[in-house]
């Protein structure tokens, strides 16, 4: 039963032609190739994390991460509101107390989970972190998943034309 | 357009499930025991812990089944990973634990993390509450670990943990649909996964440990870690002698790494090929805009012929039912979500078929809509 899966593709899907729209029509067209694909990967980390509307470090983290590089964007700027607000209110919330001592090797693989994961240098506590890495990893396998069948769909679209304009 | 627009499915249903860790709680007893096997099979929520027993086996699980079939590749590492030919990717999705483990995933951070709210501040790590419906208990006493059955294996990291608690008044009619999420008290335990019940968990205390409840807490993590090791060390080939958290990092780490690659090499893809950025709809909803680019080639009449072509050869692909269309503002509602839950429903891994039954869903929509309308809208 794939219901949730597929909801958790669909709601990224809208969301991110949302923000490929959004981001389109507010930055000048980028001229080379790797300007359109930092857009396109902004808008999609955007997207993934709309979709995962906000109750996850994780997806607030990465707002406000992306929001970053677009300033000037109104729409980050919209989405930076609310997230900015959640994060401050949790914060605080997240430092819980976790007294376990960590074995070196797993201090360090914590450390460099922590940078992989947005906003996992915020999360003390060792499980929460495996916590939002497991959701921040579903939602990132939705974008994965979107983002290839669509450069599949587009790929096959293409030939596709291209063959009926070549007959 | 909203872009934090709820995403329909508010888990929820929790009801406020508090479960006060007090140091008695922690002592163990016959009275304890007592109350664990007499508690009624329902669960209010699992709390905080009890759901974390869930991330690492399903982590796991994740790493391994949505791996390449072919390699305990986890293990390995994920370097090769990067952008595999989309065939092969599909026919990985159409691994049936694969989507299962996809789903449960899902399901597990949609709902259960929805319910974080407030949860986290204040509560204590073991205040683990076993889980759900009477339908799971069944599975509780089922064998270790078979690979292919992650239900058996979560209940399996179930049953070696085993942590007592005061929990009964916490038992949730733990839905498996989304539910809103209920903002009750200020406590509320996050509900635990539908399809796993996580029973109690006991932790012993140790003949001269210390009792007092930051160690006891300690210790259950602990344990609870090591079990997940255990499950790990069942999944993994040749993974005995690795101990620790370490390995379940490792590998969370190595899937983190590989995707985030994927989806760098993806955007790099979509904007190498697309002079535009918002290509999504240009390409996939009216190619028409992509033709015009080019210059002469009209694609309307073509596009109309092609989605009878595409429709013939793809009638089995319509049984599925359609989802009902959001409530959202969505200018393609009804349009889109056939497109793409059709699309992401084919566990057939058959990549074509998917090809052609999303361009026919799609040519059908750039029937309907013009580009133009459709950019307007948004």
């Amino acid at each position: 039963m794939m219901n949730t899966y597929n909801m958790v593709k669909q709601e990224f899907i809208k969301k991110w032609i949302n923000t490929l729209h959004m981001l389109d029509s507010s930055i000048e067209h980028p001229l080379n190739v790797t300007e359109r694909k930092n857009a396109i990967r902004l808008s999609s980390d955007l997207a993934m994390a709309a979709a995962r509307n906000g109750s996850t470090v994780w997806s607030r983290a990465l707002i406000s991460r992306s929001g970053n590089k677009t300033a000037n964007k109104p729409m980050a700027r919209r989405i930076l509101k609310k997230a900015r607000n959640r994060m401050k209110n949790r914060c605080n919330i997240l430092r819980r107390n976790g007294n376990f001592t960590a074995k070196t090797g797993v201090r360090k693989r914590t450390d460099l989970l922590k940078s992989l994961v947005p906003g996992g240098e915020l999360i003390d506590d060792k499980d929460y972190l495996i916590r939002e890495t497991l959701d921040y990893i579903v939602y990132l396998r939705a974008q994965v998943d979107v983002m290839r069948t669509v450069a599949a769909v587009d790929l096959f679209t293409r030939n596709l034309t291209n063959d009926r304009r070549n007959k | 357009m909203d872009l934090t627009g709820g995403f329909g499915a508010r888990s929820g249903g929790i009801r406020p499930c508090r479960e006060p860790i007090g140091l008695e709680s922690l002592h163990l007893g016959d009275e304890f025991r007592q109350l664990v096997t007499t508690l009624p099979p329902e669960n209010a929520g699992g709390s905080f812990t009890a759901l974390l027993e869930l991330p690492p086996t399903q982590a796991v699980e994740l790493l391994h089944f949505t791996d390449s079939s072919s390699s305990q590749a986890a293990v390995t590492g994920i370097g090769g990973e990067i952008a595999p030919p989309l065939h092969s990717f599909g026919g990985t999705l159409a691994f049936p634990s694969n989507s299962v483990l996809m789903e449960r995933a899902a399901r597990f951070s949609v709902i259960a993390t929805e319910q974080q709210n407030g949860n986290i501040s204040g509560e204590t790590p073991t205040s683990s509450v076993p889980s759900n419906s009477s339908a799971n208990l069944d599975r509780v006493k089922t064998e270790p670990a078979e690979t292919d059955s992650s239900q058996r294996l979560i209940s399996d990291s179930a049953i070696e943990n085993q942590i007592p608690c005061r929990s009964q008044n916490n038992r949730n009619g733990k839905r498996k649909d989304f539910e809103k999420k209920g903002k009750s008290s200020t406590k509320k335990n996050k509900s635990s996964e539908e399809n796993e019940k996580l029973p109690y968990v006991h932790v012993r205390a140790r003949r001269g440990q210390a009792t007092d409840s930051h160690s006891l807490a300690e210790r259950a993590r602990r344990e609870k870690i090591n079990a997940r090791m255990k499950l790990l060390q069942e999944l993994v080939p040749g993974c005995d002698k690795i101990q620790g958290t370490a390995l379940v990092l490792d590998e969370i780490i190595n899937h983190v790494q590989s995707l985030q690659r994927q989806v760098e090499m993806l955007s790099m893809r979509l904007a190498a090929v697309n002079p535009r950025i918002d290509f999504n709809l240009d390409t996939i909803l009216a190619s028409e805009n992509g033709s015009l680019m080019d210059g002469s080639f009209n694609g309307t009449p073509m596009q109309l012929a092609w989605p009878h072509q595409a429709i013939e050869t793809e009638q089995s692909f319509h049984h599925r039912q359609l989802p009902p269309p959001p409530t959202q503002q969505w200018p393609f509602d009804g349009l889109n979500q056939p497109v793409w839950g059709r699309e992401e429903d084919q566990a057939d891994g058959n990549d074509n078929s998917n090809l052609m039954a999303v361009s026919e869903n799609v040519m059908v929509a750039s029937a309907n809509l013009h580009p133009n309308q459709v950019k307007m809208e948004l």
